[in-house]
């Protein structure tokens, strides 16, 4: 859990580096200036190469904060 | 590479005043994650430098490519895909695909060629371009069962081919070898519909980082070896010369050591591209003498030299075959079957790359010769390649008859009926000049490397010169052995570069180059843009003499202190300028 938690922040800070580590768990599309439709395609596609997961397109548009990518994942068992 | 890795290379930061590299992608395609890690690529082979990867409007092909002779940058890539030759051939497009349309897509198809050729054409003329054919499996276009092949697909494969091979002959154009991407990305796995629809990036993430690589690898291509020196006995050859005689070692079907004659095949082709090969062997120098006359030899004693036969060590055969060649041991490779003699040589030129004949696996073998062209490749094979090894035999003939006699240098180049010619031609732009600028390390005023485009800007530029030299005596051509580039004002010549290959030492050609200046732009003086480097000392040495002081940046040469030091013993000098 606590793995995938930490993994997920490493995508976030390599996709948003101007994010400090400890604003990363509460961001989300709308809080984070940078987070336009090109990072959003690069940290979905970031977050399904680093966990070899393939999400669902309809799944995609609620993926929007970093609390509901960490639950999909889990729910995805990762 | 995966692209977390790729987004955090990019993000680290360089060096204040890091150089730049500015690279512009053409794609009708979203460039998305290849340009991620094409950055990535690039920032991993050149830390120092900050790169800046653009890419023009999604989409607009054809109308980006025109943009790019308005824009500075260090190179172009134009990657094609098949939607490029024909909207239908794209996933995106919903056109039919029914066989009446097949000659109307083909017809396209030819006219995109042509339109692209031509696009690609005028941007070469400015910035290098590195083209990459359409890396997809075409779209099950064809009515044929997928196991056969369609008309349709052929010609399609046939028309990218026929633009690939006129492409490919235009200076400045490098084409990524299809061949070498279907070794390393599996046809199969490249293409991502999902990905396609979903965002218009049509490449599966390890696909896009390793045609990244290869397209970084074309930007800044690495720079080649030099010199290979290679074993003898269970290398060159099957068996030990000195148990079997002359006509016991083999390299052919018959003796189950045909791989042997193979690695002969990949030297001579090497020798032939200007590679220097020479040999280390622990054996009876007059027995290595008579096999290598052996006429059935595929590497011939004509394409190896120098020959070092002895039973010292093997690092001091090296040591001597280096001298001759006057190169650094991290421009050459040393093959040999012992580990053993791998590992001395390797304790006393460290730098030496050092690969053991993998002599018991035939296919490790073959991997050896394709990894051989790797190491050695190069664009393309000059005329200066081909003389390289011949002019350093007669080096050591003229060392050997100048010795001999004790003559001094001037009268001894008089007898050998020296000849220089000085080209000031700018346009076409001479590839060679910039090859010698950016590979000679000893006689290089400060060790100034070029990109294509900061090269052609400097010499493009109006009040530039550009002096290139070649020399020929009556032991044969050296062919262009020295370039200067700098510029002319009021009186004043100031030389950005110069180098001069050390396979024109002892020559005096140097002295002949200042004088050349002087005369030519009849100046009053000769600034020189000279750094130390740790490799430069020929530089430092020939400066000293004419300045009788250490040199210094920005050190000058007035005409009158000069004079002492001008050489007349030249049989002919020749000066070509179109300008």
């Amino acid at each position: 859990m606590n793995d995938t938690r930490q993994r997920l922040i490493r995508c976030f800070r390599a996709v948003f580096p101007s994010l400090a580590e400890s604003e990363i768990p509460q961001a989300t599309a709308s809080t984070v200036e940078s987070w336009d439709s090109v990072a959003s395609v690069t940290l979905l596609a970031t977050i399904e190469e680093e966990f070899g997961i393939e999400m669902a397109p309809e799944d995609m548009p609620d993926l929007i904060s970093f609390e509901k990518m960490l639950s999909y994942l889990h729910a995805k068992g990762s | 590479m995966k692209l977390i890795e790729a987004l955090e290379i990019i993000r680290t930061k360089t060096s204040d005043g890091a150089a730049g590299m500015r690279v512009e992608l053409v794609c009708s395609f979203n460039p998305l994650h290849l340009q991620t890690f094409l950055s990535a690529w690039l920032r991993t082979s050149h830390q120092d430098r900050a790169i800046e990867c653009n890419s023009g409007l999604y989409g607009d092909f054809l109308g980006n490519l025109p943009r790019l002779k308005q824009v500075r940058a260090d190179a172009a890539v134009v990657a094609i895909e098949w939607g490029d030759l024909d909207p239908r051939l794209a996933l995106r497009n919903l056109g039919v695909w029914e066989p009446d349309v097949y000659e109307d897509i083909l017809k396209n198809a030819r006219t995109r060629t042509i339109q692209l050729q031509s696009a690609i054409e005028a941007v070469s003329a400015k910035l290098p371009a590195i083209i990459v054919l359409p890396t997809l499996p075409l779209p099950p276009i064809s009515h044929t069962p997928g196991s056969q092949a369609g008309t349709i697909e052929l010609e399609l494969r046939h028309c990218i081919a026929e633009f690939a091979i006129h492409a490919a002959q235009i200076p400045n154009v490098r084409i990524v070898n299809p061949e070498r991407l279907d070794l390393l990305s599996p046809l199969g796995q490249r293409f991502d519909a999902r990905s396609e629809l979903a965002t218009g990036f049509p490449y599966k993430l390890p696909h896009a980082s390793t045609l990244a690589e290869l397209i970084s690898q074309l930007i800044c291509p690495p720079v080649p070896k030099k010199g290979l020196i290679t074993d003898l006995d269970d290398t060159l050859w099957n068996g030990i010369l000195g148990e079997t005689g002359i006509d016991g070692v083999s390299w052919d079907l018959e003796h189950h050591s045909h791989m042997h004659g193979l690695y002969q095949r990949s030297l001579r082709a090497l020798a032939s591209a200007g590679v220097l090969v020479g040999v280390a062997s622990k054996n009876d120098n007059r027995v290595v003498e008579g096999a290598l006359q052996r006429k059935d030899l595929i590497l011939a004693a004509e394409h190896v030299f120098p020959v070092e036969a002895n039973w010292g060590p093997k690092s001091e055969s090296i040591r001597r075959i280096l001298k001759t060649w006057n190169i650094g041991a991290d421009a050459v490779v040393f093959i040999d079957d012992s580990p053993m003699e791998l590992a001395e040589v390797k304790a006393v030129h460290p730098e030496i790359e050092c690969i053991q004949f993998p002599k018991t696996d035939e296919q490790a073998v073959y991997e050896l010769t394709a990894r051989l062209r790797d190491i050695f490749g190069k664009a393309r094979v000059s005329a200066e390649d081909r003389l390289r090894a011949s002019s350093i035999r007669q080096a050591q003939v003229m060392a050997a008859e100048n010795l001999g006699h004790g003559k001094a240098p001037a009268e001894f180049l008089k007898q050998a009926k020296a000849e220089l010619s000085f080209s000031f031609v700018k346009h076409p732009l001479d590839p060679r000049a910039l090859e010698l600028i950016n590979k000679t390390n000893q006689f290089n005023l400060n060790g100034q490397r070029y990109s294509e485009v900061s090269w052609q800007s400097l010499v493009n530029s109006p009040d530039s010169f550009l002096l290139i030299a070649a020399y020929q005596d009556k032991y044969g051509p050296l062919g262009k052995i020295a370039v200067i580039a700098g510029r002319v004002e009021t009186g004043k010549v100031y030389v950005d570069s110069w180098v001069m290959s050390c396979r024109a030492f002892g020559r005096c050609i140097e002295h002949r180059c200042l004088q050349e200046l002087f005369e030519r732009f009849d100046a009053e003086e000769v600034v020189l843009n000279y750094e130390p480097t740790h490799k430069n000392g020929p530089v430092r040495d020939f400066l000293t003499e004419v300045l009788e002081t250490d040199p210094v940046p920005l050190c000058s040469v007035r005409k009158e202190q000069f004079r002492k030091h001008r050489v007349e013993h030249w049989e002919r000098v020749t000066e070509v300028s179109s300008e």
